[in-house]
C-alpha cells in the first residue's frame, strides 16, 4: 500500500469502528430488550413453585444480589459481556460464549463457502448478460436464477441427501461418521455448502445488481474513451463495475446466508450456530441465543467493515465525505 | 444516461424479434404469471376459509397412501397417510396468509412513515433513521425470530411482527430515495411557493401520485419474504403443528420417506412454495420494470 493511501484508510477504519462500536450497543440493548418484555426472568424460573409469596421473591431477590430497574440490569448484563461472560446455558450449564465459539467456525466455514458459491454461480451470468446485452441465453439464465432462488432450501438439501448418499452411496448419514468403505467422505461438508450457496434465495437479486452495475460503467464516458482508443475495457471496468458492487453484495447478504444456514445445518446435521440456535429456541434456553444473536450480528458487521475498507481503498476521496 | 440494452429494448420495440428480446412482453409474461398465481393463492385461501375442499383434509385413507397425482379422486395424489394433497395444500394456505398480509402491512406503513421523515425532513431524522436500518439490518433474519420464539411463545403473528419489522428499512430506503429524486423537480418547489400545507404535498403530490407503484412492489415482494418465513419455521416445527397443514411442516413430515425414494408427499408442497414465491418474484419485478420504467429484463 502506498505512504499516500495510509491516511484515509486510517481515517475511514477509525469512523467505521465507532460506527460498528455503536451498532454493537444497539443490538445488545434490542437483545435484552426482548428479554425483558418477556413473560419470566431466571429467577422466578428458578423459584418456580417453590417460594409463591410476592414478598419472599422480593427477598431472595434482593439476598442474592439481582438487580431491581431495568437499566441496572441492563448494565450489569452488558458489562459481563464485556468481560465474555454470557451467561451459561439453562440447558447444559456451560458457559454460553465457549460454546457458541465451538461451534461458530463451523457456521464460518459454511457461509462463506456458501457466499463463495453464490458468487460463483452469480458473477458469470451477471457479466455475460451485461456485455451481451438481451439474447435467448440471458433470458434463459435469468430464469433460471429466478427458478432457483425460489427453491426452498431444505427440499433441495433432501434431494442432494438422497442423491449423494442413497443413489450413490459416497456419504454417510451423518456429519462426523467416517467409515472406511466410503473414501469421499471428506467431501461431505461440501454438500450443504453447495445447497446454501445454490439455495439461499438472493442469486437472482446477487446477479441483477451486479449486472445493472456492470452495465451502468459500461456506458460511461471512460469506457467509451478507453474502447475507443483501443485500451481493455475489461480493466478499466473492474474496479467500479464488478469489485466494489461484489463487495457490497458480501456484505449485505450475510445476514441471510446466516440465516439460510439455520435450516441447512438443520437439514445436514451440521454442528454450527444455526442448529445450536434452533435447539436453544427449543428449550427456551435463551443465553444461548442470546450470545448467538449478539455474534451473528458482530459477523454482520464485518462484513460492512470490509466492504468500506475495500471501498476506500479503490476510492480513496471517499474518505472525505 | 441510457444503458445499452435500454436502447437495444426500445429498438426492439416494433420490429419482429423473438419476444425474450423484447422487454415489454417479457415483463408482461412476468406479470400475468404473477397475477395468475396471486389470484390462485387468494382464490385458494377463500376456498379454504369456507371449507370448499374437494375432500377433507384431515380423512386418513391407509389403504391408498402416497398416490402419485393423478389417482382417481385424487387429483394431485395422497400423504402417506392418504390424506388428499389437493385439500391439504389449499388449507395450508390459511397458515400464511392472513399473518403474511400483518408483516406486509407492518412493512409498508412504518417504512412510508421512516421514509418520508428521512427523505423529506432529512437532518438528525435521516442520521437516526439510516442508524435503525443499520441495526435492524444487523441481525439474521431468522436468528432474531428464534430469539423471539425462544422469549415468547413460537406464535405466527409474533413471527410476523418481527418480519414485518425487519422489512422496514427496505422500504423505508425506496421512500427515500423516491422523495430525494423528486425533490428536484419542480412541482415541489411549486407546492412549497404556493403555500400548500405539507400534509398535501406529502400524502397526495408524492405518496399517492408518485410513491403508489413502489409500494405495491414492496408489498408484493414483501408477501413473498412472509411466505418463505412461515414455510421456513412451520417446516423447522415452530409454526402450524400437525395435523394441521402447512406447506412447511408437509415438506417437514413427507421428508421420512423420502429417503424410501417416495418423493410425492414432500415435493407437492415445496412445488407449492418454488411456484408461489417465483410468482410474487416476478409480479414485483415485472411491475418494477414497467411502472418505474426500469428497462432492462
Amino acid at each position: 500500500m502506498k505512504l499516500s493511501a495510509i491516511r484515509p484508510m486510517a481515517r475511514v477504519l477509525s469512523r467505521e469502528l465507532a460506527i460498528t462500536a455503536l451498532l454493537l450497543i444497539g443490538v445488545s440493548f434490542v437483545v435484552f430488550i426482548i428479554l425483558f418484555l418477556s413473560p419470566g426472568d431466571p429467577l422466578s424460573i428458578l423459584l418456580e413453585g417453590q417460594m409463591p409469596s410476592a414478598e419472599v421473591r422480593a427477598g431472595v431477590r434482593e439476598a442474592m444480589g439481582a438487580p431491581r430497574a431495568w437499566y441496572s440490569q441492563y448494565l450489569s448484563w452488558f458489562t459481563g459481556m464485556l468481560q465474555g461472560n454470557f451467561g451459561t446455558s439453562i440447558r447444559t450449564g456451560l458457559p454460553v460464549l465457549k460454546e457458541v465459539f465451538r461451534v461458530g467456525l463451523n457456521t464460518l466455514t459454511l457461509t462463506v463457502g456458501s457466499l463463495l458459491v453464490t458468487l460463483m454461480i452469480a458473477v458469470p451470468i451477471a457479466l455475460y448478460s451485461a456485455m451481451r446485452g438481451l439474447n435467448r441465453m440471458s433470458w434463459l439464465l435469468t430464469m433460471f436464477a429466478y427458478v432457483i432462488s425460489a427453491l426452498p432450501v431444505f427440499w433441495l438439501g433432501y434431494i442432494v441427501i438422497y442423491f449423494f448418499t442413497h443413489k450413490l452411496g459416497l456419504f454417510p448419514l451423518a456429519f462426523g461418521y467416517t467409515t472406511t468403505t466410503q473414501k469421499y467422505s471428506w467431501l461431505y461438508p461440501l454438500l450443504p455448502i453447495l445447497v446454501l450457496g445454490v439455495g439461499n434465495g438472493t442469486i437472482s437479486e446477487v446477479i441483477r445488481y451486479l449486472r445493472d452495475e456492470m452495465e451502468r460503467v459500461l456506458a460511461e464516458d471512460y469506457i467509451r474513451t478507453a474502447r475507443a482508443k483501443g485500451a481493455s475495457v475489461w480493466k478499466h471496468s473492474f474496479k467500479e463495475g464488478l469489485l466494489i458492487p461484489v463487495t457490497e453484495i458480501i456484505a449485505s447478504k450475510v445476514p441471510f446466508i446466516l440465516g439460510g444456514a439455520v435450516i441447512v445445518e438443520q437439514v445436514f446435521n451440521w454442528p454450527g450456530m444455526g442448529r445450536m440456535a434452533w435447539q436453544a429456541a427449543q428449550d427456551r434456553d435463551y443465553p444461548v441465543i442470546m450470545g448467538i444473536a449478539i455474534v451473528a450480528a458482530v459477523f454482520v458487521r464485518m462484513g460492512s467493515l470490509l466492504q468500506s475498507v475495500v471501498y476506500v481503498m479503490v476510492n480513496p476521496r471517499a474518505s472525505r465525505e | 444516461m441510457k444503458t445499452y440494452s435500454q436502447i437495444s429494448g426500445e429498438l426492439n420495440e416494433f420490429s419482429d424479434l423473438p419476444f425474450w428480446k423484447k422487454t415489454d412482453t417479457v415483463d408482461l409474461v412476468y406479470v400475468c404469471y404473477g397475477l395468475f398465481i396471486v389470484t390462485l393463492v387468494v382464490l385458494s385461501y377463500f376456498l379454504g376459509s369456507f371449507n370448499l375442499l374437494p375432500r377433507d383434509p384431515q380423512d386418513i385413507d391407509l389403504e391408498l397412501m402416497m398416490a402419485p397425482p393423478g389417482s382417481a379422486g385424487h387429483l394431485l395424489g395422497t400423504d402417506f397417510m392418504g390424506r388428499d394433497m389437493l385439500s391439504r395444500l389449499i388449507v395450508g394456505i390459511q397458515a400464511y396468509f392472513l399473518p403474511g398480509l400483518l408483516a406486509v402491512t407492518i412493512a409498508l406503513f412504518f417504512g412510508t412513515v421512516l421514509g418520508v421523515l428521512a427523505g423529506y425532513r432529512g437532518g438528525n431524522f435521516d442520521t437516526g433513521i439510516t442508524y435503525f436500518t443499520n441495526l435492524v439490518d444487523s441481525f439474521p433474519r431468522l436468528v432474531l425470530i428464534l430469539l423471539v420464539i425462544a422469549a415468547f411463545r413460537p406464535e405466527i403473528y409474533y413471527i410476523m411482527i418481527v418480519v414485518g419489522v425487519t422489512n422496514v428499512p427496505v422500504v423505508s430506503s425506496h421512500i427515500k430515495g423516491k422523495i430525494q429524486f423528486l425533490k428536484q423537480k419542480n412541482f415541489i418547489e411549486a407546492d412549497t411557493a404556493l403555500g400548500l400545507p405539507a400534509r398535501t404535498i406529502i400524502l397526495k403530490h408524492i405518496l399517492w401520485h408518485n410513491c403508489r407503484s413502489l409500494l405495491i412492489i414492496q408489498a408484493t415482494l414483501g408477501m413473498a419474504e412472509a411466505i418463505l418465513m412461515e414455510t421456513s419455521l412451520s417446516y423447522l416445527g415452530f409454526g402450524v403443528q400437525e395435523p394441521t397443514p402447512s406447506w412447511g411442516n408437509m415438506v417437514q413430515s413427507g421428508a421420512n420417506y423420502f429417503m424410501q425414494g417416495r418423493f410425492w408427499p414432500s415435493t407437492a408442497p415445496a412445488l407449492a412454495i418454488l411456484f408461489t414465491i417465483l410468482g410474487f418474484h416476478l409480479l414485483g419485478d415485472g411491475l418494477n420494470n414497467i411502472l418505474e420504467n426500469k428497462r432492462g429484463r
